[in-house]
């Protein structure tokens, strides 16, 4: 049995390395619910599902279980923030959980990383699972210091509940989890235009066919803004900077200025539970600087 | 992990990759081991995979024709610049009614395509970021600075950080992980159809 109330908190790269103001509002989120998050020293990349995994997957595999095997020595489930972390870790913990022979040939190779054994004693979790199912809308109600009275287009991204039967987690064509949980923030959930597409940034091709990437987020922009809603919800930093980058660029490309602010869930949380302001860090972004929060004080109800 | 080849008590995570250095070298066990895993010969080819695809929208890729040249036979599928503009969206993986799993598919030619050198430059570099750093997108001083001025740690305690301790995990990693085969002369033709592509789309 792994240790109650704490986690080993994986950063992987775009978080701590691109916005760590999501990484302050995760901890401060996580803190403030009781739970202690370990630091996984010597943690590297996921390595990332679409990019790294399409050169070599057995390397991929066996990467992918050293960054596990360091959250198994601390013998705590292990927590991430980001979809591709999460397709990722969650995919090879599981086949490594189920597949014996395949965790001893992985095993041989992680000898030649250093001090790394695979044993299958823990879980991996989406820090979006944990706030919207485990702690859910009505519990985390108790936790508010205030709500925010805000309309938001929200983005499931792809990794989080697809591949459905490895993840587990909510129907990947028609998902309710978010929007129930946001609702308890305040914070009414806007239906757009094909709200459960991809925002093009998987699978290697925003680094190498950036055009290609950036049309497909161009037509997801252009429905979110046809509801005007005051600010991008994600569950995924790889997803925002692609919601981030692609509003750059179609201003820079298409003189058109969307300018709507891009918040991941661990953000706005935190500003609900009480963290101050300037610790979400829209200040460093670069859409919807002018947003102004619109909060609604909550009452202690004890 | 079932297996119909000669090679089943090899460790194939451990032994030396093998690189194809054409494309004749491809033997029929390259089609067995696409079978193994996705099960390519259910395929009925009633092209949900093209129609739910995120980037066929916008692209040439076209997912059934894929898997139908790959039940033909068809070793042109490992140069197709094309299979590397999916998004791993897993929507055709979702809808498939036989269970193809596309997604799994093209992952798969992408390897084969790997052990040809057929990698694009901007994806050898994130390997060779991942390799200096343990990121695929490492840390910059602008970054440090704002995590300072949030009162973060300056540097995340990744394996970025412990890059200097003697016989470091680091070294480790980067000697073990991902070695790419070589680009090859051809790759340059590839990069050139793709670019026609992306214009179009
Ligand atoms: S959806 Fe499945 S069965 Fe249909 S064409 Fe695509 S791979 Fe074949
Ligand atoms: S996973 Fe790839 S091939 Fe399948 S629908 Fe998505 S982009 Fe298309």
């Amino acid at each position: 049995m792994v240790q109650d109330k704490k986690y080993a908190f994986y950063l992987g790269c775009i978080m701590p390395n691109r916005y760590p103001a999501i990484e302050k509002s995760t901890r401060y989120v996580m803190e403030k619910l009781g739970y202690e998050l370990l630091d996984m020293e010597r943690a590297a990349c996921c390595p990332a599902p679409g990019v790294l995994r399409s050169f070599d997957k057995e390397d991929w595999m066996v990467a992918a279980a050293r960054n596990i095997c360091i959250a198994e020595k601390m013998d705590v489930d292990l927590i991430t923030v980001c979809n591709g972390c999460f397709g990722t870790l969650q995919e090879v913990n599981l086949r490594l959980h189920e597949d014996e022979a395949l965790r001893e040939k992985v095993n041989e190779k992680l000898k030649l990383l250093g001090d790394y054994e695979f044993k299958a004693t823990i879980e991996v979790k989406h820090v979006a699972a944990l706030l919207s199912i485990d702690i859910g809308p009505t519990e985390i109600q108790e936790h508010l210091v205030r709500k925010l009275n805000a309309t938001t287009a929200i983005h499931y991204g792809c990794h989080f509940l697809k591949p459905s039967h490895v993840r587990q987690i909510d129907s990947p064509e028609d998902p309710t989890i978010l929007e129930d949980f946001v609702e308890a923030l305040g914070i009414k959930s806007l239906n757009f235009k094909q709200k459960y597409t991809c925002c093009g940034a998987g699978g290697g091709i925003k680094a190498a066919y950036a055009d290609t990437s950036m049309t497909i987020l161009s037509e997801k922009m252009k429905h979110i803004s046809e509801v005007n809603p005051d600010f991008i919800l994600d569950v995924c930093p790889f997803c925002h900077l692609q919601f981030e980058s692609g509003q750059d660029w179609l201003k820079k490309n298409h003189n058109i200025n969307y300018d709507i602010p891009v918040f991941h869930l661990s953000q706005i949380t935190a500003y609900c539970m009480g963290m101050d302001e300037k610790y979400m860090g829209l200040q460093y972004q670069n859409n919807g600087k002018k947003y102004e929060l619109t909060p609604i004080e909550v009452q202690a109800n004890d | 992990m079932t297996s119909n080849t000669k090679s089943e008590s090899i460790n194939d995570f451990l032994k030396e990759k093998k690189k194809y250095v054409d494309i004749s070298e491809f033997d029929s066990h390259f089609f067995d081991d696409i079978e193994r895993r996705s099960k390519i010969l259910t395929c009925i080819q009633c092209g949900t995979c093209s129609a739910s695809c995120e980037s066929g929208r916008w692209t040439a890729l076209k997912t059934r024709i894929i898997i139908r040249k790959l039940i033909l036979g068809d070793l042109s599928v490992l140069k197709d610049p094309d299979i590397w503009l999916c998004t791993t969206c897993y929507n055709c993986y979702e809808r498939c009614p036989r269970d193809v799993r596309p997604t799994d598919v093209i992952i798969e030619l992408r390897n084969y395509a790997s052990k040809l050198g057929n990698i694009h430059p901007v994806h050898r570099k994130v390997v060779d970021y991942l390799k200096a750093t343990g990121h695929a997108v490492p840390i910059n001083d602008k970054i440090k600075q704002m995590r300072k001025e949030l009162d973060m740690e300056e540097i995340p305690p990744t394996l970025y950080k412990f890059k200097d301790e003697e016989n470091s995990d680091l070294t480790r990693y980067a000697k073990e992980l991902f070695n790419l085969v070589p680009p090859k002369g051809e790759k340059e033709e590839n990069k050139d159809t793709n670019k026609d592509k992306e214009k179009k789309a």
